[in-house]
Parts: structure tokens; C-alpha cells; sequence
């Protein structure tokens, strides 16, 4: 009764991914630019007179097939930078400082009318609560056409046809496509979600909780489904969770944020098995595993700051077991190493880029530092 | 230890309604079968954890136990007396004090309009527990300071959104605290919270159960949350257990397909190497309608390992020795070190019971 297992991932090569494109790239872009590049991003949210720096100065790249996740606690800010990418932010939210680049293409710089021609097409959302973001009083396959009709000007018929092809494509059989979002089970509503989300064959597909409503084989289910679609389609995706262990098994990079900033970001198995950032490190022993002993969980005491007025310095410096007179005063700065993880930690103040030159870092994780 | 709670044979049907056609047509009277025979007992100072996905009936067990769902067949005892027939606010006074709940989702729970400590002091006043004022308000101070809300002066004026997710359920757990009770029937209290959060939350009530002398039957859908809190673990699955014993068990030599199937899923401890993918046991389709349960073995349209004996004949729990049970034809052949899950095909395998002290080391309940 298992479905077949899925081969090792995306035989996929960048070049592949663009010329299966269905529909034509936007007019401005530069074919040969990274898919996406988000560089120094700051979205705050006005709070009377003054500004919650919600998302302040972060920056990121994913190419193309890649998956990137995105991890940290409630109100760190995960959520304000997939909304900040397709523009839908609170009308308190503002953009005010960075770029979002697709495909060559500053989107921060488009107005509303400008940005549709990507919101859905180019970067579509798969959302948390799917009862809250599927509209109740229509068919399923008819708000999925919708987009496909509008967006990419199809004939009705043609856009219906596409719609439960969809459907069929994540598992909702053919004649459940006319169902309305009530009829449908809570997994099954998450699936009309991302077929909704594939919609108008979009190049990145956003996923903010996909699964954390969901019962745990459900969950399993529908990452395993998302690895399926990336793979088949050439998907590039951003899983933003706040449960490190769903990233483990679909992504390739892994971005951790604290507060409104990168705090890590590297290759998953790094993240995973050699953490620097004292933050990651307690994010990564604070799930249970089935695997360890269970009286290992780690505890991250105290609470994330005001955004209001973040504490100068590290703002992760109040809560750190290791932090010093430095983290207190001083912003850490970004800093590179050879493993491809960059950390912003005064832990790890130079890299070892120039001066050991590519080799593998074995020996200078925190892990390592706190067993001397 | 002794015995603190029993279920036995244990029945919750929900009657449908037929619609008048149905009536015409003669159609029988069918219902929702959500708990359908189980038999539980929890020592006093346990952790029995109950995991199940949504329709397994397990919450439906907690409100049987906590006197909010009327069963319709089976019978409780707790502490030695039969109170499967005890109903009304007045005669279950006494009963709701021994036994408190605590619900999923903090924000529903408490009223926003309600000061944290006029939350805690309810169940005191309608209880009638404490003498005077003043002794009331040393048992919200030390209710809430108990449940790690330190000092207690600071919290207590004020309301609920001016906390955290972790802080409200923080509260809730005061105000199950305050009456002093025996069993803490706690459904998914850490799910609506952050990852990061939990761990603490667990800690708290693993600790509030040595402090107070709880005993927790503890109701959740994430196998690894039980794992980190539970003594026992019992796996249920529309309406029935499917499988019971002590956590390492369950978790480590699991005996029934279907809890092969959740250690499968449960996060991993790393990702898997370049190229590879985990190996996973992940099941098709859906839990059936608890109104038209298969017949046979119940999980048989799900099951991996299925044959024709499951299609037809119901498996009862069988007795697998140290203190573990399982409902499946198979389970007295799994003996190997991974118990079924070795018989499943494309399944991580779980690591089987290694060194006896390593045993020992988890069998030790404290985290």
C-alpha cells in the first residue's frame, strides 16, 4: 500500500528548469541572473509613531530547483519576509530598505498594478490555515481555474481542464475536484492549497506552515507531495516553519532567524549536525527526537525582544549561554565560511576562508567548543 | 502504585441522524463510532500518553474520563470507585477536584475580559476550597508560581493578551493546579505552541508531577511529544487501541504496523545524506469515517502488511509480554530487534532495545 519511493533528488540542472517554463519569462529579465536574491531586506510595521522592525537587513539567495527553509520562533520574522517577497504585508507593513530580485528584477521598486504580472505567476504562497484561505462558497476546481483564467488568459474551458488536472497532480482524485473546501478532510484541503499555488506554474512556491496544522502522517504526506512536485515540475521552494525537523528531510539550505535577522544560514546537514550559532544549536536540540534520549532537550529560556526597541548589539545576547561584554555593544557581522554556513556570531568573528582555504572546518563548530 | 484510573470496555457512539428519506427507505439508524471498546488503567504517578490522529477517538476519552461526554457503553473507576454513573455539577463536585483538564489551545481558554488571577481563583470560589480570602489568595500565588509564573504578584492583574502562548498555557495549568487534583487529563497542551516552548512546558508539568503528586493521562497526536514525556504510551486508531506498553517499547521494538508506520515519520535525528532520502513508512490516503469503520481489522485498508485474515477477522489486543500489547495478527511473530517495522518494506528501521543500561536509561521516567 506505500507509494513508490521517490529516486535521489532533481536531475534537474538550472537551464533544464527555465526551458521547461511553460509560459514565457517576464519582458526585464535577465536569463542568466539568479533565480532570486534578496539582499538586506528591512520591513517594518508602523506602531503609532514609531516602526517594529519586524524584518531588519536580511539577505538571501536560492537557485533555481532549490529548497530553502526558513526556521525560527513565532514573531521572528519569517512570516513578514515571504510576505515581503510577493508584497501582500498588512497595510501597517512597509518595505523600506533592500531589494528583492527575481530573475534580475527589483520587485521592491514595482508598483501594486507591476507586481501582479509576479505575485502568483512567478512567487505563489501556500498558507498555513487552507479552511481560512480557500473561499467556502466555491468548488474547489473553480477557484483554482480562476487564477489559470485571469492570470494567464486561458479560456475558460481550457483553464477548468488545467485546474483538476492540478487537483489530480497532488492527489485529489477527479471527482472530488467539485467539492467545496468544507467537504474536504484538513490534508486534503492543504493539497487544493498547493494545486492552487501551481496554478498559473509558478518558478518559487512559498510555503509558510504548510503542515503544522496537520496530523503527523498527513504532514508526512504532504512534504513527501511537495518533494514530488519540486522534482517533477522543477519547483524552487521556501518552507518557513517553525519546526526545524520538517526542514531536515526537504530542504537543501536552511536559514535560521532570531529577531528580525539571519542568525545562520548553510547547507542543511550543516545546520543540522554542526551548529554554530548558539541560537541554532538550541533550535536543533529542542525538538524530540525518537532517536536520542529524551531527557537531552534543549531549553531556550526567556523570550524574543521587543522589536520595538531591540537591544543593541546581538539581539540574541540576552538569552545566550555564551555571551560576552562584545555581544552586547556590537552587531555581529555576517561572516562567511568555506563550508558554504554564514553566522552571525562574535563566536565565530573571522573566517577561514582566507586563511585555511576550503578546507572542512571539523573542530571549530560550537558544539566542539563547549565539549574542551 | 496503585491503580488510580480504569477504563473498561469503554464505548462512545454518536448517533446520526437519519434524514426523513432515510427513514422511508428503512434505512437503519447508523452512528459515529468513536471510541469502540478500550480498556485503559493508569497507576497512581504515571504518564500514560494516548497518540492518535485526528478521528482516533482519543479525545473523546479524555471527556469520557473527565465527565463531559456521556459514554455509551463501558465503565470507569477511579481511585477504587465506580463513577461511570455519577453525573450532575453537584455530585461530580467532589470528582472535579480530583480530576482537571487542560485544553489545547490557551487562547480559547481563557476569557480575555478575565485577569489572570480571577482565572485561577474560579475553580477555587466554585469549589468552595480555602476558608477565607486570604487563604485562597496563598494558594493562586502558589498555583501560579508553581506553573512558573514567577513572581506571582506580577502576573496576576493581568490579562491574557498581554502573554506569551507559553505564559497562557502556563496559566491554564495554574488554574488546573489550584484545586489540588489527583489526575491532570491534559489533551495536546503544548501543540498550538512553538517548538521551543514545548520542551519547557513539558519540563514544568514532568516536574509538577513529582512536586504535586500528579498523575497525567496525556492525549496527543505527535508520537515524539509523548515520547518525551510518557512512562506508557498507547497508540489508538479509529475508536480502538491499537497498541500499549512502556514507552521505550513501543517506540524502539513497536509490534504494531501502525506505530511502525508513526516511528517511521517522526522527525529524524539528521537529514539524510546528499542523494538519499529518509526511509519512511508513510501510509495512503485517510483514517476511514468513524461511521463506517472497515470490517475485519480496522486498520487493514491503511495496512502494509495486510492478508486475508485481517479483512475478515478483528485482532484483539494480544499480550506480548512486559507489560506491551498489540492488535495484529502479526505481532507474535515481530520479534526481532525492530520488532514489525523490520517486516514493513522501505521502513527506517528504529534502533531496537540496545545495551540493558541504555534500557535502563530510558525506561527512567524523569527527563
Amino acid at each position: 500500500m506505500t507509494e513508490q519511493p521517490i529516486p535521489a533528488m532533481l536531475p534537474l540542472s538550472p537551464a533544464d528548469i527555465r526551458g521547461r517554463r511553460q509560459w514565457p519569462l517576464p519582458k526585464l529579465a535577465d536569463p542568466n541572473a539568479p533565480l532570486l536574491e534578496v539582499r538586506d531586506l528591512k520591513t517594518h510595521f508602523r506602531l503609532g509613531r514609531a516602526w517594529v522592525r519586524a524584518v531588519d537587513g536580511v539577505s538571501f539567495g536560492l537557485a533555481d530547483g532549490e529548497a530553502l527553509g526558513i526556521a525560527g520562533e513565532s514573531a521572528c520574522g519569517k512570516t513578514t519576509t515571504a510576505l515581503s517577497l510577493v508584497q501582500l504585508l498588512p497595510g501597517n507593513g512597509k518595505i523600506r530598505g533592500g531589494s528583492v530580485e527575481l530573475f534580475g528584477i527589483d520587485l521592491v521598486q514595482k508598483s501594486e498594478r507591476a507586481m501582479q504580472r509576479y505575485r502568483w505567476r512567478e512567487i505563489s504562497m501556500v498558507f498555513q490555515g487552507a479552511m481560512n484561505a480557500l473561499n467556502p462558497v466555491i468548488r474547489v476546481r473553480d477557484q483554482i481555474a480562476e487564477p489559470i483564467q485571469y492570470r494567464l488568459d486561458q479560456p475558460e474551458a481550457a483553464a477548468r481542464q488545467r485546474a483538476i488536472d492540478l487537483l489530480d497532480m497532488v492527489g485529489i482524485p477527479r471527482k472530488r475536484a467539485d467539492a467545496y473546501p468544507h467537504e474536504l478532510s484538513g490534508g486534503m484541503r492543504q493539497r487544493a492549497m498547493i494545486a492552487m499555488a501551481l496554478a498559473c506554474d509558478p518558478a518559487i512556491v512559498i510555503g509558510d506552515e504548510p503542515t503544522t496544522a496537520l496530523d503527523v502522517m498527513v504532514q508526512a504526506q504532504i512534504l513527501d507531495l511537495l518533494e514530488r512536485l519540486r522534482r517533477d515540475l522543477g519547483l524552487s521552494l521556501i518552507l518557513i516553519t517553525h519546526d526545524l525537523s520538517v526542514l531536515a528531510e526537504t530542504c537543501d539550505r536552511v536559514l535560521v532567524m532570531y529577531a528580525g535577522r539571519v542568525a545562520e544560514e548553510g547547507p542543511v546537514r550543516r545546520i543540522f549536525t554542526a551548529p554554530r550559532h548558539p541560537y541554532t544549536r538550541k533550535l536543533v536540540g529542542s525538538f524530540p527526537n525518537l532517536h536520542t534520549d529524551r531527557r537531552s532537550l534543549a531549553v531556550i529560556q526567556g523570550q524574543p525582544p521587543d522589536l520595538l526597541t531591540p537591544p543593541p548589539g546581538c539581539r540574541f545576547a540576552p538569552r545566550c549561554d555564551f555571551a560576552m561584554p562584545v555581544c552586547t555593544e556590537v552587531v555581529p557581522p555576517e561572516v562567511r565560511f568555506s563550508d558554504g554556513v554564514r553566522v552571525a556570531c562574535h563566536l565565530f568573528p573571522t573566517s577561514d576562508i582566507a586563511t585555511v582555504g576550503g578546507s572542512t572546518l571539523e573542530g571549530s563548530t560550537l558544539g566542539d567548543m563547549t565539549q574542551r | 502504585m496503585s491503580e488510580l484510573l480504569r477504563v473498561s470496555g469503554l464505548q462512545v457512539h454518536f448517533p446520526i441522524r437519519r434524514a426523513l428519506g432515510d427513514v422511508v427507505r428503512g434505512r437503519a439508524a447508523s452512528a459515529v463510532r468513536a471510541v469502540d471498546g478500550i480498556d485503559l488503567s493508569i497507576q497512581e504517578g504515571e504518564v500514560l500518553a494516548l497518540v492518535g490522529e485526528s478521528g482516533s477517538g482519543k479525545t473523546t476519552t479524555g471527556r469520557v474520563i473527565v465527565k463531559l461526554t456521556r459514554q455509551t457503553a463501558g465503565r470507569v473507576t477511579f481511585d477504587g470507585q465506580d463513577v461511570t454513573d455519577l453525573w450532575g455539577t453537584r455530585r461530580l463536585r467532589a470528582y472535579r477536584r480530583r480530576v482537571q483538564l487542560i485544553f489545547q489551545d490557551p487562547y480559547e481558554t481563557l476569557d480575555p475580559k478575565q485577569t489572570i488571577h480571577d482565572f485561577v481563583a474560579e475553580p477555587l470560589e466554585v469549589n468552595h476550597i480555602g476558608r477565607s480570602a486570604a487563604e485562597r489568595e496563598v494558594m493562586i500565588a502558589s498555583a501560579l508560581e508553581a506553573a512558573g509564573l514567577r513572581p506571582a504578584a506580577t502576573y496576576a492583574s493581568r490579562h491574557p493578551h498581554e502573554l506569551s502562548g507559553g505564559q497562557r498555557q502556563r496559566v491554564v495549568i495554574a488554574g488546573a493546579l489550584a484545586v489540588g487534583p489527583e489526575l491532570v487529563v491534559a489533551d495536546e497542551p503544548v501543540s498550538m505552541l512553538d517548538v521551543s516552548i514545548r520542551t519547557e512546558l513539558l519540563r514544568l508539568m514532568l516536574d509538577l508531577r513529582k512536586e504535586r503528586h500528579l498523575t497525567y493521562l496525556f492525549i496527543t497526536h505527535d508520537l515524539s511529544i509523548a515520547w518525551v514525556i510518557a512512562d506508557r504510551i498507547a497508540v489508538m486508531y479509529l475508536g480502538k487501541i491499537m497498541e500499549i506498553g512502556p514507552a521505550n517499547r513501543v517506540i524502539s521494538v513497536p509490534r504494531h504496523p501502525y506505530t511502525a508506520a508513526l516511528v517511521s515519520v517522526a522527525p529524524s535525528p539528521e537529514p539524510p545524506a546528499p542523494g538519499e532520502r529518509a526511509k519512511r513508512t508513510i501510509l495512503v490516503g485517510e483514517t476511514p469515517d468513524a461511521s463506517a469503520i472497515p470490517a475485519g481489522c480496522r486498520f487493514n485498508t491503511r495496512c502494509p502488511l495486510v492478508f486475508d485474515r485481517c479483512r475478515v477477522e478483528e485482532p484483539p489486543l494480544i499480550d506480548l509480554g512486559d507489560g506491551q500489547s498489540a492488535a495484529c495478527w502479526l505481532a507474535e511473530q515481530a520479534t526481532s530487534t525492530g520488532g514489525i517495522a523490520d517486516m514493513l518494506p522501505n521502513a527506517r528501521r528504529p534502533l531496537g532495545l540496545a545495551s540493558p543500561a541504555a534500557q535502563r536509561l530510558a525506561s527512567q521516567a524523569a527527563l
